[in-house]
C-alpha cells in the first residue's frame, strides 16, 4: 500500500532541518509519497522507517527491457489501471513478425521497409521498435538463416519465437551480447528455456492459456533464477484479451500478486482477417500490453498505431492543450475578424464554441501558452505581447486577411500597448472579458 | 499457483436509454434500440454480462455534404443526394441507428427552413425502420428553430434531439419533454462539465433515461486521449454510484476522424502516411474502437467499411470468453 | 388524538384580542388574522429564521426547525411560517433585533481585546524612559552621548544604545532644551538581533507626562484593502481602526497586474508611493481620532501578502509571478520608517512579518498566529478569503498551506455594484421565493449604496435557492418579475430600485458578477479540498473551520455553505475571525513572544503548489456550480425545501 504524505511524515524525524533540500519534513514526505524523491535524501531517517518506506516503493509490474546495439525497448513499471490516475509510463514495443519459412530475400525486403519507416507526428519522429522471428519451419538452420537475414538489415531488438529449446539455442547464439525476448516457455519446456534465458541473459515469455498456468510458470522460473519474464496469455480475440489483460494488471496492482507482476505480450497478427489486426493492436496499446507483435507492416496502419501509442501514453497530468495555430471558424474570409486566445483546451473550446454557434466567421489564433488559460498564462508570463506577435507572424495571419486587426481577450487589455509596439502595422482591439460576449462584440464593434 | 480473479463490485448501474418507438408504443419504428444498463466497466463479462451491446450509428445528411471527404462522397454515391436513399443504404451497411445531421443551409444557399428539416426527417423515417437521432446544424438559433419543428412533427417517435450544450439546452430539452423524445447532451471533454449539463437538463424535468451524454472526443492524433480518459472517468463515477453520470455515452468518432487531414486529404501528404483509403478507414475505426473500450455506448460513424469493422469488433468484445 | 375539526384559541402578546382558528393553521396565518405583522423575508419558506416566535403556553407542531437550536426549541421558539396550531396557545412575538441576535449562523468577528494577562512592560520591546542627566561642567567634560548612555544604565538599567546619524545631530539640542531632563524612546530587543544593544528611536526635551500614550501601528496591506490599527503600546489597547482601498488598485486589481506594472518604467516607484499614500492617509485619519500626530508613532508591524510587502519596500517582485515562483525575501530584518518612507517618526521601527512563499505571505502567518491554529489539538482549517484565497490546514503537529487566485469579488471589487463593508453596504439579503422580491440589511442602517462581500454571498445564495439563477449560475430570464431584466452585460437582477438607494441608481447583480462570484468561491473551495487531498485527509476529519477575510463584519455561514464557498459541516465548527492579518500584526506589535511565534509559524508551514498538476483545475471546475457538481458534498443544501 502506498503511504500518504502525512503517514510518511510520521516516520520522519520532524525536525525541519532542511538537510534534504526541502523546507520542511512534511514537504519532503509529500515528495516521497509522490515518488519524486528518494528516501536516501534524508540523512536522519531511522532504520525502522527505512524498512517500512522501501517496502511501499517496489514496482508492482516488473520492468523488462530488450536491448540490441544501442536500442532499448522497455515494458512494465506501470502503477495504474487507468491512465488518468497517474500516467502510463512505458510505451509498448511494436514488433513485426517474420517467419523462417519466408526466403531470406523476402525477409530482407520486409525488414527494410519496416526498419526504415519513420513518420513525423507533432514534431516527433515515430518508428517501429523491432522484429520477431518465428521458427515456423521447425529447423535450426532455417531459423538461423532468417535471423541472419534480419540482422543484415536491422539492428533493432529481436523477439525469437520457438517452443523447441534446441532451435531457440541456435537462434540465441546469433544474437550473443543482446537481450532478446524468447517466446517462449510452456509447461513442457520451461526448464530448458529457463536455462537458456539465464545462459544468454535473455528475457523469457511464458505461454499458458489460463492465469493459473501463467503464474505457475513464472514462479518456477523465478525459482530457477530467471527474473525478466513476460506473460503471453494467448488470447486471440478482443473480448478475451481485454478480460485477461485487465485481470493480470489488477492482480499485480491491487493484490500485489507477484507471479503475474510482469509485462504482457500480444500477437494481433493472429487475427482472423488483416483488417482486425490493427484493431487488436490498438486494443493492446490501450489495454496493458508491453510488447505487440504484428504480422503486417503497411504505412497506412503503422502510422495510426504509432499515433495512438503516443496519445495513450501522454501524461494526463499536463493540462489539456490544443495545437497552436490559426483555426478557421465558420469558413472565414479576408474580411473576417482575427481573434486571439491561448492553447488551453477549455479556453479554446469556450471561445471557438461561442463564435461557432453564433454563425459568425472568424480566424482564431491559438498561441502556445503552455496549456494555460488566458489569465493564468498572462500571470506566469506565457501570454504576453511578444508571444502573441510571434504567433501572428509565424502563422502568417497577415496573408489571410485584408484588414490587419486583432482582437485581444479583455482580461489582458493591459497588453494592448505593447502589442501595438510588437505589431506596428496592426490595429489592436480589446475584446470582451468573457467568451460569451464575443458574438455581440463582433457584431457591434467590428 | 492459483490466482484469485479480482472482481469489482459496484454500487451503481448505468441507466438504460431506449431510442425509437414501435407502432405499439406510439411511433413507427420497426424495432427499438436500448443502450446502457451496465453494472461493470466495459466488457468485464467475468463480473457480469453486459445487458446491451454498443451501438453503431451512421451519420447521414439532409443534403449532399460537399465539404465531406471525397472518399465518403464516392462510397455513398448517389444515395448522398437523397436522405431517404441514404438512410436505406446506411441501414444496409449495418447501422443500428441513424443520425440525421441537418445542414445550416439548403441547396439554394439560404438557411434551412423548419419545413425542409421536417420533410427530410420524415423521409428518413419512412425509408428506414431504424431508430433515429436528429442533430441541428450546431448554431444555437438554427438548432432551436429546426429541432422544435422536427420534435413536434415526429411526436412519439422517441428520437434523440441534439445537441444540447450548456449555453443552449433549454429550448431543445423543452421540445423533447413536450413530444416524448430524448436528447443528447454535449460537453467539452471534461467530467465536471458533462455532469453539470446533465444536472441542468434533469433540473428541467427531463427524466434521466431520456438523456444521452456526449462527452466529446478528439480523433486519433487530435486529442483522443482526453475523450478516452474522460469517458473512463465518467463510467467509473457512474459505477461508483454518482447518479448524474449514470447515462449512456454517445460519441462522434466519424465526425472527428473525417475532419483530420489524415482522413480527409489524399494528395500532397507525407509518403509515410501510406494508402489514403485504408488510412482513413483505420483512422475512423481505431478512434471508434478505442472509445468503445473506454465506455462509449453509441459511436456515430461515416464510412460503411468502418461500420463493418467496428461491428465485428463489437461482436468480438461481446463474446463472453471461455477462459473466464 | 388530535381533533382535526376543532377550533383553537390563539393569543398573540401584541394583538388586541385572541383569535379562533382550526387545527393545522399556520402561525403566520393566525398572526395575520390577529392583526400581527410577522416579518418573513424569505417568503415563508423556513429558510431565514426571521419569523421566530415564542410559544409560551399550548402546543404547536413544528414542521421545520431549521435555523433554531435545540435549546431554542426547548425554550419555546418556533418558526411561524413552519409551525401549525394544534391546540390553544399563547404566543409572544419577539422584537426583530432580538431574533437577529439569536440566529446561530450569523457569525460576527470577535471584538479586539487586549489578550488576557497581557503585561506591557514585559511584552513590549519599545520602552519610554524619563532621564535626568547630570549637566556637564569643567570637571565633567564627558560628551553628550556618553553622558546619555551612562544615565540610561544608571536610571533605566539599559546597557548600550545605537542611534542614527540624524539623532546625533539632535541629541545635544534635546538635552539642553530640556535642561538635561529628557524622555527617551528605545527599541530594546529586536527579534532579528536578540541581545543587540537597544536602539534609540526618540529623544525629547523634558519629561513627558506618565499617561501620554506611546503609539504604534499594526498595518495589513491587502491587495484590495489596507487596514491600520493605532495602538497604545503602554496598554496594548487598539484605540483606532481604519481601512481604505489600496490606492494601487488604479494600477491593477490583482497582484499579477501590479507586479507587471512595477516592472515597467517608473512603475515600482509609483506603486510604492501609492501604497505609502494609502497608509499615510490612514495614519492621518486614525491619529486625528485620538488627537495624536503621526510623528508620535514609534513602531509599526506590517503584514500583507508577499507581493504587497515587496512593492512597499520597492524590492523587485517579478520572480514572484514567474516559474518557479520565488520571492526576493520572505523574512525581512527590521527597518526604520525613514528607510521605508512611512510618515511616522523617522526612527520608528518597521517590522515586516515573515511570509512562507510567493503566494503565502505574512498575512497568512499573521493570520495563523491570530487564529491560534498553530496550537490547536484537532485538525483545523483556516480560510482567508481575499483577492488571493489562502488556506492553511493543520494542527499543533503540522501545517500545510496553499494559495489560489479568487479575485477581488468578495471584497466588493470587480463586481458592478460591489463595495467595501462600510456604511451603505448591503450586508445581508433575503429573496422571497414566491414574488422574487428582496429584503436587505444595510451597514449603518441607511439607504444602500452597493453590496459588500457578505451581501454578495447572501444574495447569490438566495438567488440560487429561489431559482433566480440555475445551478450553473445562469439568470433565469423567464421569471415573472421586473427585477430580472436584460442589462448592458446580459441578464441581471435588481436588488434595489433607484428610489430606495443612496445614489439614485438601481443596485443590480449581473450575470458577469455571478460568474465572478462563482469563480471566486470555486477557487477557494477547490483550494482547501485539494490541500486536504494532498495530505491524504478527508474533509470530515476537520474539526474547526476558521474564516478570515475582509468581506464584511460578519458572515452568514449557512449562505456561504449554500453557494459552496465553505464546506458543508455543522455550523458550530465555524468561527469567523474577520481580518486576521491585521489582528496578527497587532499581536506581534504588542508582544515580543507573539512576534517570535510568527517566525516559528513561518518556518514550519509547508507550502503546497496547487498548479503542480491537474488536480486543482479539476476541483475548480467541479466547484464551478451552485453549490457544487458533486451534490453529495452538500447534503444540507439538498435538504432545503
Amino acid at each position: 500500500m502506498a503511504l500518504s504524505g502525512i503517514q510518511i511524515y510520521k516516520l520522519l524525524p520532524q525536525t525541519n532541518c532542511k538537510d534534504c533540500g526541502f523546507p520542511t519534513c512534511l514537504a519532503f514526505a509529500m515528495k516521497l509519497a509522490a515518488k519524486q524523491v528518494e528516501l536516501a535524501a534524508c540523512p536522519h531517517v531511522g532504520d525502522d522507517a527505512k524498512a517500512q518506506l522501501s517496502e511501499a516503493s517496489e514496482p508492482p509490474v516488473r520492468l523488462v527491457s530488450l536491448k540490441s546495439n544501442g536500442y532499448e525497448v522497455k515494458a512494465g513499471n506501470e502503477v495504474v489501471l487507468f491512465r488518468h490516475e497517474k500516467t502510463f509510463y512505458n510505451k509498448p514495443g511494436l514488433f513485426i513478425r517474420l517467419r523462417d519459412t519466408e526466403s531470406p530475400d523476402e525477409i530482407k525486403t520486409r525488414v527494410a521497409a519496416a526498419d526504415g519507416y519513420k513518420v513525423i507526428y507533432v514534431g516527433r519522429e515515430l518508428a517501429l521498435d523491432g522484429f520477431a522471428v518465428e521458427a515456423a519451419s521447425r529447423t535450426p538452420a532455417a531459423f538461423s538463416a532468417a535471423i541472419n537475414a534480419v540482422r543484415q538489415i536491422s539492428h533493432r531488438p529481436l523477439i525469437l519465437i520457438s517452443r523447441d529449446p534446441a532451435i531457440m539455442a541456435a537462434g540465441l547464439r546469433l544474437v550473443d551480447g543482446e537481450r532478446p525476448l524468447m517466446v517462449g516457455a510452456d509447461a513442457a519446456n520451461w526448464q530448458a528455456m529457463g536455462d537458456l534465458a539465464k545462459q544468454h541473459g535473455a528475457a523469457l515469455a511464458v505461454t499458458a492459456d489460463t492465469l493459473d498456468g501463467l503464474a505457475d510458470l513464472t514462479v518456477k522460473l523465478k525459482d530457477l533464477g530467471v527474473q525478466d519474464l513476460v506473460l503471453d496469455p494467448t488470447a486471440q480475440r478482443l473480448g478475451a484479451s481485454l478480460a485477461l489483460n485487465t485481470q493480470i494488471r489488477r492482480l499485480a496492482l491491487r493484490k500485489n500478486f507477484r507471479p503475474l507482476g510482469y509485462p504482457v505480450i500480444a500477437f494481433p497478427g493472429d487475427a482472423d482477417e488483416p483488417a482486425q489486426e490493427s484493431i487488436l493492436a490498438a486494443h493492446a496499446i490501450a489495454k496493458y500490453a508491453g510488447f505487440i507483435v504484428l504480422d503486417h507492416f503497411a504505412p497506412e496502419t503503422a502510422y495510426p498505431l504509432l499515433v495512438l501509442r503516443e496519445n495513450i501514453f501522454t501524461d494526463p497530468q499536463k493540462p489539456i492543450q490544443v495545437q497552436p495555430g490559426v483555426y478557421e471558424i465558420n469558413n472565414p474570409n479576408a474580411d473576417s475578424p482575427v481573434l486571439v486566445t491561448t492553447n488551453f483546451s477549455i479556453t479554446y473550446f469556450s471561445v471557438a464554441n461561442e463564435v461557432e454557434s453564433s454563425g459568425l466567421p472568424a480566424w482564431l489564433v491559438v498561441t502556445d501558452a503552455e496549456g494555460m488559460s488566458v489569465l493564468t498564462a498572462w500571470a506566469a508570463g506565457k501570454f504576453d505581447a511578444e508571444r502573441i506577435a510571434k504567433a501572428i507572424k509565424t502563422f502568417n495571419v497577415a496573408d489571410k486577411v485584408s484588414v490587419k486587426r486583432v482582437v485581444l481577450p479583455g482580461h489582458v487589455a493591459v497588453l494592448s500597448g505593447e502589442l501595438e509596439n510588437e505589431l506596428p502595422d496592426w490595429e489592436i482591439r480589446v475584446g470582451p472579458r468573457e467568451a460569451v460576449d464575443l458574438p455581440a462584440f463582433i457584431k457591434q464593434s467590428l | 499457483m492459483s490466482a484469485e480473479i479480482p472482481k469489482d463490485s459496484w454500487s451503481g448501474t448505468v441507466r438504460t436509454v431506449t431510442l425509437g418507438a414501435t407502432p405499439a408504443e406510439g411511433g413507427t419504428r420497426s424495432h427499438v434500440v436500448t443502450v446502457g444498463g451496465q453494472k461493470t466497466l466495459p466488457f468485464m463479462h467475468f463480473e457480469q454480462v453486459a445487458p446491451n451491446r454498443p451501438v453503431v450509428a451512421v451519420e447521414i445528411k439532409d443534403r449532399c455534404p460537399e465539404d465531406w471527404s471525397p472518399l465518403l462522397l464516392e462510397v455513398w454515391g448517389d444515395a448522398a443526394i437523397s436522405p431517404a436513399a441514404w438512410a436505406k443504404q446506411a441501414e444496409a451497411a449495418g447501422a443500428h441507428v441513424l443520425v440525421l445531421a441537418l445542414s445550416l443551409t439548403g441547396d439554394d444557399g439560404k438557411p434551412t427552413t423548419p419545413q425542409a428539416a421536417v420533410a427530410a426527417t420524415k423521409a428518413v423515417l419512412e425509408a428506414s425502420g431504424l431508430p433515429l437521432l436528429v442533430f441541428g446544424p450546431g448554431q444555437a438559433e438554427a438548432d432551436n428553430e429546426l429541432l422544435v419543428a422536427v420534435a413536434e412533427a415526429t411526436k412519439g417517435e422517441r428520437i434523440a434531439l441534439g445537441i444540447c450544450e450548456d449555453k443552449n439546452y433549454r429550448t431543445i430539452v423543452a421540445a423533447a419533454l413536450a413530444n416524448g423524445h430524448c436528447v443528447t447532451a454535449r460537453s467539452p471533454m471534461d467530467v465536471n462539465l458533462a455532469k453539470q449539463l446533465n444536472i441542468l437538463i434533469h433540473d428541467m424535468g427531463l427524466p434521466l433515461d431520456r438523456i444521452l451524454m456526449d462527452p466529446t472526443t478528439g480523433a486519433l492524433g487530435y486529442g483522443i486521449e482526453y475523450g478516452y480518459s474522460v469517458m473512463e472517468r465518467l463510467r467509473l463515477a457512474a459505477l461508483q454510484g454518482d447518479a448524474m453520470t449514470q447515462l449512456p455515452m454517445i460519441v462522434t468518432p466519424g465526425f472527428e476522424a473525417w475532419k483530420t487531414k489524415e482522413s480527409k486529404v489524399g494528395r500532397d501528404v507525407p509518403e509515410a502516411w501510406g494508402d489514403w483509403r485504408e488510412r482513413a478507414i483505420t483512422w475512423e475505426t481505431l478512434t471508434a474502437v478505442t472509445l468503445i473500450e473506454s465506455g462509449a455506448d453509441i459511436v456515430v460513424l461515416r464510412h460503411p467499411e468502418s461500420v463493418r469493422r467496428v461491428r465485428q469488433a463489437i461482436d468480438d468484445l461481446m463474446t463472453v470468453p471461455e477462459t473466464v | 388524538m388530535v381533533n382535526h375539526m376543532a377550533e383553537h384559541t390563539v393569543t398573540f402578546d401584541t394583538a388586541p384580542q385572541p383569535i379562533h382558528v382550526p387545527t393545522g393553521t399556520l402561525l403566520v396565518e393566525a398572526a395575520r388574522l390577529a392583526g400581527v405583522d410577522i416579518h418573513q423575508p424569505c417568503g415563508g419558506q423556513g429558510r431565514c429564521g426571521r419569523c421566530a416566535v415564542v410559544v409560551r403556553e399550548g402546543t404547536v407542531r413544528r414542521r421545520s426547525t431549521l435555523r433554531l437550536s435545540g435549546e431554542d426549541v426547548a425554550n419555546g421558539y418556533a418558526l411561524a411560517c413552519q409551525s401549525v396550531v394544534e391546540g390553544n396557545a399563547f404566543i409572544t412575538v419577539p422584537p426583530q433585533e432580538a431574533i437577529e441576535r439569536r440566529l446561530t449562523t450569523d457569525l460576527t468577528a470577535a471584538a479586539v481585546a487586549v489578550p488576557a494577562g497581557y503585561n506591557p512592560t514585559q511584552a513590549q520591546t519599545v520602552q519610554r524612559v524619563r532621564l535626568s542627566l547630570p549637566p556637564p561642567s569643567m570637571d565633567d567634560q564627558r560628551d553628550d552621548w556618553s553622558r546619555l548612555q551612562t544615565t540610561l544604565r544608571q536610571q533605566a538599567g539599559i546597557e548600550l544604545i545605537r542611534a542614527s546619524l540624524a539623532q546625533f545631530q539632535q541629541i545635544g539640542r534635546a538635552l539642553r532644551e530640556g535642561n538635561w531632563r529628557v524622555t527617551a524612546v528605545l527599541d530594546a530587543d529586536a527579534w532579528d538581533c536578540p541581545g543587540c544593544p537597544a536602539r534609540l528611536i526618540d529623544l525629547q526635551a523634558g519629561h513627558c507626562p506618565e499617561d501620554t500614550p506611546l503609539w504604534g501601528v499594526a498595518v495589513d496591506i491587502g491587495t484590495t484593502t489596507v487596514t491600520l490599527w493605532l495602538v497604545d503600546l503602554l496598554t496594548g489597547q487598539a484605540r483606532a481602526q481604519v481601512a481604505e482601498y489600496n490606492r494601487q488598485i488604479t494600477r491593477g486589481e490583482d497582484v499579477i497586474s501590479r507586479i507587471i506594472y512595477a516592472g515597467k518604467n517608473n512603475g515600482a516607484v509609483e506603486l510604492r508611493d501609492l501604497v505609502l499614500e494609502t497608509i499615510n492617509g490612514l495614519l492621518e485619519t486614525a491619529c486625528k481620532r485620538v488627537q495624536a500626530q503621526p510623528a508620535d508613532v514609534v513602531k509599526a508591524t506590517i503584514s500583507g501578502n508577499s507581493t504587497m510587502i515587496h512593492l512597499l519596500l520597492k524590492v523587485p517582485a517579478e520572480s514572484i509571478r514567474l516559474s518557479p515562483f520565488v520571492t526576493a525575501v520572505n523574512d525581512i530584518p527590521t527597518l526604520t520608517a525613514r528607510e521605508v518612507g512611512l510618515n511616522i517618526h523617522p526612527e520608528a521601527t518597521i517590522d515586516c512579518l515573515p511570509g512562507v512563499a510567493s503566494y503565502v505571505g505574512a498575512d497568512i502567518t499573521a493570520g495563523v498566529l491570530a487564529s491560534g491554529l498553530e496550537d490547536s489539538d484537532g485538525i483545523t482549517l483556516f480560510i482567508d478569503v481575499g483577492t488571493n484565497g489562502e488556506i492553511v490546514l493543520g494542527s499543533r503537529d503540522w501545517l500545510v498551506t496553499c494559495a489560489c487566485s479568487a479575485g477581488p469579488a468578495f471584497e466588493g471589487s470587480g463586481v458592478v455594484n460591489g463595495m467595501r463593508a462600510t456604511k451603505g453596504a448591503i450586508e445581508e439579503v433575503w429573496v422571497n421565493g414566491a414574488t422574487f422580491e428582496p429584503t436587505y440589511r444595510v451597514v449603518g442602517g441607511g439607504k444602500p449604496r452597493g453590496l459588500c462581500g457578505s451581501g454578495l454571498i447572501a444574495l447569490l445564495a438566495e438567488m440560487s435557492l429561489t431559482g433566480v439563477v440555475d445551478k450553473g449560475g445562469n439568470i433565469n430570464t423567464v421569471l415573472p418579475t421586473p427585477r430580472v431584466r436584460l442589462g448592458e452585460h446580459g441578464p441581471e437582477y435588481v436588488v434595489a430600485w433607484a428610489d430606495e438607494t443612496a445614489h439614485g441608481h438601481d443596485i443590480t447583480i449581473t450575470r458577469v458578477d455571478v460568474d465572478n462570484l462563482v469563480r471566486a468561491k470555486a477557487a477557494i473551495y477547490a483550494g482547501f479540498t485539494v490541500l486536504a487531498e494532498r495530505v491524504g485527509l478527508p474533509l470530515e476529519t476537520v474539526e474547526r473551520v476558521l474564516v478570515g477575510g475582509s468581506f464584511g463584519k460578519y458572515i452568514n455561514v449557512e449562505k456561504a455553505v449554500e453557494i459552496g464557498l465553505l464546506p458543508d459541516k455543522p455550523w458550530d465548527c465555524f468561527h469567523f475571525l474577520g481580518n486576521t492579518s491585521v489582528r496578527g500584526a497587532y499581536l506581534a506589535l504588542i508582544d515580543r513572544e507573539a512576534r517570535a511565534r510568527v517566525k516559528a509559524i513561518a518556518a514550519r508551514m509547508t507550502y503546497i503548489e496547487l498548479s503542480a498538476d491537474n488536480t486543482f483545475y479539476e476541483a475548480f471546475t467541479s466547484a464551478l456550480f451552485l453549490p457544487h457538481t458533486d451534490l453529495s458534498r452538500f447534503p444540507s443544501v439538498q435538504a432545503v425545501p
